[in-house]
């Protein structure tokens, strides 16, 4: 690649945008408040259980003992297991469960959006065919019976979502490489004869980047959703915790224990709303639009 | 493009799709552990071999693979959907009944959360430092955040028992009530209302926070400022020329959409014991009841892509600018 | 077979106190009301000569008469056999018919119905055991059915009663297309029986509705006017429903959720009912894999499991335990075996004979135990209970979730499995629902409840074959108490508890069904107060 192109490049990635709009995210009030509550979340759920040390399988207590009793925070559930250890390891792994499913959901969305928008013609009838596909089945029926055909385990869970999910991630990519491919820097570029590869990844890609990140941290919270929606329906993997897991197999106490599945209910919901919160005001900040007013 | 070329099109795009879908099902579920001779077996508390030998010639599952698919396809294509294994019926009738109570709550769903949703917008946008413009941020956190069947089984408890205004045994209607056409309409409306409510909460956030994001993008355009300029009253301007553009980005997702809410349904529906077809997929998932299975994606990709199509057609009537194909 | 008549009257104490309670509260039921029941179960089709369990048996003993039904002290009583007889070698029953009784098509019920019946139900019903010993059915005329056996078979009786031994009508059953069976006859959707009720209409996960029999043969009965099974999935909603007064009658109440209804004023709630279901929880060794093929391994385990615990704890007293392969609810029972009670040092020390020592972290060996995916109470719970309490003595339990059934049944069936817990019914007569468990000619491969544990031993086969077919009720007895010592001493399964029927049914009932059957039985007698 020719020194003038790479100057050309330094020349598109300016700082300027990434600071204005990193400006904008924290003179956001809701934002703010979202990403408070998404640190102290991770900071819980990663660094609790290395202080709080109880075991999340160990029958502690009689089962479902009231929050607060017998010195239970927040009580014991339907087997006496306590629930603060199963609210912080069962965070990381609904927390792991989102991000790898969003990161899953990203990849191919971008991956096919990005080869769709860019070349056009029948790689893109192709592709548009297969996202096709998966818009029209049900993505829970399809993700329920990706994870019945290979057992339930945090790691078929997450593919199964990711591999459901993706279909508006390579809408979105696609569309803004189709617009951006057509403005003049791509069409300079092009005329300095720079590959097609290096036009996706480096020219194109970084300039389509703001609506993708606000919908990759979008998709963790629907990702989380759908974890609980998939152990609410009885698939989740019996060795490891998590929010759905603790919400789907407390649920038959529900009548005679609200704690059970309220809290990593309230846990979920906090979780979503912080992630949506980020999200929006990551919309707004990288939104040039509204930057401008 | 003329309208009828596009159509056609369409259709044959459909049927390729339809046809990728049932084949693609058709081999996950065959790759899943068990067959439907095991469940028929556990049910009936046992089987000797001889008799599990017996029912899968009796349902052909005895076949190779590629065969039972190649029958099932061809059977397809003949307007043949196929016998339940479970059910002993044929598969469209077990179908038909259960599409109409799942289309009569998504649809009723996604019509409140669409005009609710942009009835909120709207007066969200017009003041958007109101006190429902900050009830409509907070309503659209809440529903997207809560997850949906979290929020069935609380508002079951709440409005069946704790306030028991509501049916508590879910349903569709009681089937020991009078049953003159009044009265079971009545019913249903009466069996209808959490779960309608239950559903839209997704949607009537985002259709809300949609509605209110193009209101005020349409509100600070330039024909507008001229309709203003005109002076037309205010009224009119908001509801006849802002809301007809605000809208279309609604419309749009409400078709793309439509899957997923199919989806929720399946949450919603176990929650309340609604006869519908989210139902009746969990239960033939869980029994490998391959047709009807496959029975259920075939009709819920069909209705899928009959409103992705109806969503078009929307569009094209609301936006008189897009006339040609292009999407 | 006068000894077997002894034998129900030597039935335990527990079941005639249940029986005289009954009749204390009988009281005339009020003509008419629709009695409504809920259920979770949906079931195939309404035709239990061709298909076990209760969700067909449930409606299905209200559509179809049988011969005999069974009252709450275990005896037999007459239904459509006017009365019955046995000759004296015990190797034949002469059965008599009720005259005038009609199928709910008007076709007159003969004696070739009955034999028709039971050819069809020893073709097609998974219990081969019910009715393999009987060679033929002769009808000297319409009125009359002599059933001959080719050995004593003590058992017959229960097995001509509730969902068990339906009478088909033959000129129904006998009209097959091509590719048709018994099995999958399209009649056994809209079912023509005998019984005190007769089919309206399913709705495939909704509800069932049953009306009343007008030309039923017992006079003056049913009471009730109609009969809703409504399909409710959900526990809690179950409980709500009831709670609400939207239904009449539930079984199966889990065991969390009684003490809720109990405060119901609106309801009683009752563990009587259903003492021949004898549904054992138990824990299921793959006897013919290491370390499990090794008994000192399975007895520790059974040290380490605290039985009480389970009881106590996670059942919530509700349930009672179940020592041996043999429901304690049944006459055959003795509580004379190993029971090993919570041992954990005893369980370390028979894991050392058996050579597994601890490494460095504690661990013996890894294994998985499974659960059969239904009931969570009385399955997952106590799979996962196990998981740290094996741990104890070093034994690194992995669980694995079968998300639904063929999931489970085909790892169980298909012998890929280390442990499993499962819940299999006694149905009655050991015969019928206890001999498959423990003879060497059921290990088959890809059915599930067969003899899955593998487990072989020739000395308790001929315990059990000579016990199946002795009349004689205390040579019987003493037949199968040596048959469970044997099995609690090999240990192929750790037996747990048995949770009963726990009914739930509103105060206005009269007459709830709470018999050997539960509500698998005749609801002609049940109604509603004045």
């Amino acid at each position: 690649m020719s020194d003038a192109a790479r100057e050309f490049e330094q020349e598109l990635r300016v700082e300027s945008p990434a600071r204005e709009a990193w400006r904008m995210f924290i003179s956001n009030n809701s934002a703010i408040v979202g990403l408070a509550i998404f640190t102290l979340i991770i900071l819980t759920t990663f660094v609790g259980p290395l202080v709080y040390t109880v075991d999340p399988f160990e029958l502690v207590w009689a089962p479902l003992t009231p929050p607060g009793e017998e010195g239970w925070l927040l009580g014991t559930d339907y087997l006496g297991r306590d629930l603060v250890a199963g609210l912080l390891i069962g965070g990381q792994s609904t927390l792991a469960v989102g991000a790898a499913a969003a990161v899953i959901t990203i990849t191919i969305g971008i991956t096919v959006g990005a080869l769709a928008g860019y070349y056009r013609g029948w790689v893109d009838e192709a592709l548009m065919r297969v996202t096709e596909f998966f818009q029209v089945l049900p993505p829970l029926l399809l993700a329920m019976v990706l994870v019945m055909l290979f057992e339930p385990s945090l790691t078929t869970i997450a593919f199964a979502i990711g591999i459901v999910s993706w279909t508006s991630a390579a809408r979105l990519t696609r569309a803004e490489f189709m617009r951006i491919r057509e403005l003049e820097y791509v069409k300079a570029a092009r005329s300095i004869s720079a590959s097609n590869a290096r036009i996706i990844w480096r020219v194109i890609l970084p300039n389509a980047a703001p609506p993708l990140i606000v919908s990759a941290a979008l998709s963790v919270g629907t990702a989380i959703l759908f974890e609980a929606g998939l152990s609410f329906l009885g698939l989740s993997d019996a060795n490891v915790m998590s929010w759905g897991k603790l919400i789907g197999d407390n649920r038959p106490a529900i009548l005679a224990a609200w704690w059970p599945v309220t809290f990593p209910g309230v846990a979920i919901f906090l979780t979503v709303l912080a992630v949506s919160l980020i999200g929006d005001g990551l919309n707004d900040a990288l939104n040039p639009k509204l930057r401008r007013r | 493009m003329h309208i009828a070329s596009v159509l056609i099109r369409r259709i044959l795009n459909a049927a390729g799709l339809l046809a990728a879908v049932l084949i693609l099902c058709f081999t996950l579920i065959h790759l899943a552990p068990g067959d439907p001779a095991e469940v028929i077996a556990g049910e009936m508390g046992g089987a000797t071999e001889e008799m599990m030998a017996e029912i899968r010639a009796l349902y052909g599952l005895d076949r190779p693979f590629h065969v039972q698919l190649l029958s099932y396809l061809g059977n397809v294509a003949q307007g043949d959907l196929g016998y339940s294994f479970y059910f002993n019926q044929p598969v469209t009738d077990l179908i038909v009944e259960r599409l109409g109570a799942t289309l009569l709550l998504v649809i009723s769903a996604l019509l409140l959360a669409i005009f609710l949703g942009t009835f909120l917008g709207v007066v969200a946008a017009r003041n958007p430092n109101g006190l429902i413009s900050h009830f409509v941020t907070v309503l659209a956190l809440f529903g997207y955040a809560a997850p949906v069947f979290w929020t069935a089984i609380i508002l079951l408890i709440l409005f069946a028992s704790v306030i028991p205004i509501f049916p508590a045994s879910g349903g569709m209607y009681d089937i020991t009530g009078p049953d003159d056409p009044i009265s079971r309409a009545l019913d249903i409306a009466h069996h209808m209302v959490l779960p309608v409510i239950t559903l839209s909460t997704i949607y009537l956030a985002f259709y809300s926070r949609l509605a209110r994001a193009s209101m005020l993008d349409v509100l600070g355009s330039d024909y507008i400022r001229t309709a203003r300029a005109k002076g037309l009253a205010e009224v009119v301007v908001v509801y006849k020329h802002a809301l007809r553009n605000a809208v279309l980005p609604v419309v749009t997702f409400a078709g793309l959409q439509f899957a997923q809410l199919m989806s929720g349904a399946v949450l919603v529906e176990a929650v309340y014991s609604w006869p519908g077809l989210g139902t009746l997929a969990f239960e033939s998932l869980l029994r490998r009841d391959t047709p009807t299975l496959l029975g259920i994606l075939f009709f819920s990709s069909m209705v899928v892509i009959i409103a992705n199509l109806l969503t078009d057609i929307a569009y094209r009537l609301i936006d008189p600018r897009i006339r040609s194909g292009a999407r | 077979m006068t000894s077997f008549i002894k034998f129900a009257r030597a039935t335990t104490a527990a079941a005639l106190a249940l029986g005289m309670a009954w009749q204390a509260q009988a009281a005339e039921p009020k003509k008419g009301g629709t009695l409504t029941l809920l259920t979770s179960q949906v079931p195939r089709h309404f035709n239990p000569a061709v298909q076990s369990g209760t969700a067909t048996g449930r409606p299905g003993t209200q559509i179809f008469a049988t011969l005999l039904r069974f009252d709450e002290g275990w005896e037999p009583q007459p239904y459509l056999a006017e009365s019955w007889s046995w000759s004296d070698d015990n190797l034949s029953m002469t059965v008599k018919l009720r005259a005038g009784a009609r199928f709910h098509d008007g076709h007159p019920i003969t004696s070739k119905d009955v034999r028709f019946s039971i050819e069809t139900v020893k073709a097609n019903h998974p219990f081969k055991t019910m009715f393999g010993a009987v060679a033929s059915v002769e009808t000297p005329d319409d009125l009359t059915a002599v059933i001959k056996l080719s050995q004593t078979h003590p058992a017959l009786e229960l097995a001509m009663s509730s969902a068990l031994l339906p009478i088909i009508p033959e000129h129904v059953y006998s009209k097959l297309e091509e590719g048709q069976t018994a099995k999958n006859h399209p009649m056994n959707a809209t079912p023509v029986g005998s019984g005190p009720f007769k089919f309206v209409e399913y709705k495939q996960g909704e509800y069932i509705v049953l009306e009343r029999n007008d030309d039923y043969f017992l006079p003056g009965l049913p009471y009730l006017d109609r009969i809703v099974y409504k399909i409710v999935r959900d526990s809690s909603q179950r409980v709500i429903t009831m709670e609400q007064g939207e239904a009449d009658f539930y079984t199966e109440v889990e065991s969390i959720n009684i003490r809720r209804l109990q405060k119901a004023e609106n309801l009683v709630v009752s563990d009587h009912g259903g003492e021949a279901i004898g549904p054992i929880t138990w824990l299921a060794f793959n006897t013919k894999r290491a370390p499990f093929d090794n008994p000192k391994v399975r007895q520790a385990i059974a040290y380490a499991v605290d039985r009480n615990f389970i009881i106590k704890a996670l059942q919530r007293g509700v349930s009672k335990a179940a020592t041996g392969p043999i429901a304690p609810s049944s006459p055959y029972y003795t509580p004379d075996v190993e029971t090993y009670d919570l041992d954990l040092d005893k369980a370390k020390a028979l894991l050392d004979e058996a050579g597994l020592k601890p490494d460095g972290d504690g661990i013996r060996f890894a294994a998985s135990i499974d659960y059969l995916p239904a009931l969570p109470e009385q399955q997952k719970n106590i799979a996962e209970y196990l998981k740290p309490q094996l741990k104890k003595i070093g034994i690194d339990v992995t669980v694995r979730n079968a998300p639904d059934f063929p999931t489970w049944a085909k790892r169980v069936s298909g012998h890929d499995f280390d442990m499993t817990m499962d819940l299999v019914f006694n149905w009655g007569d050991p015969v019928i629902g206890v001999h498959r468990t423990y003879i060497c000619d059921n290990i088959v491969k890809g059915v599930i409840w067969s003899n899955t544990q593998q487990y072989c031993n020739p000395k308790v086969d001929e315990t059990l074959t000579m016990a199946g077919k002795e009349p004689d009720l205390a040579k019987r007895k003493a037949l199968y108490a040596e048959f469970q010592k044997t099995v609690a001493q090999d240990l192929p399964i750790y037996w747990l508890d048995i949770v009963p029927y726990t009914n739930v049914h509103s105060k206005k009932l009269v007459n709830p069904p709470l018999g050997i059957w539960a509500d698998m039985h005749p609801l002609d007698k049940v109604g509603f107060a004045e």
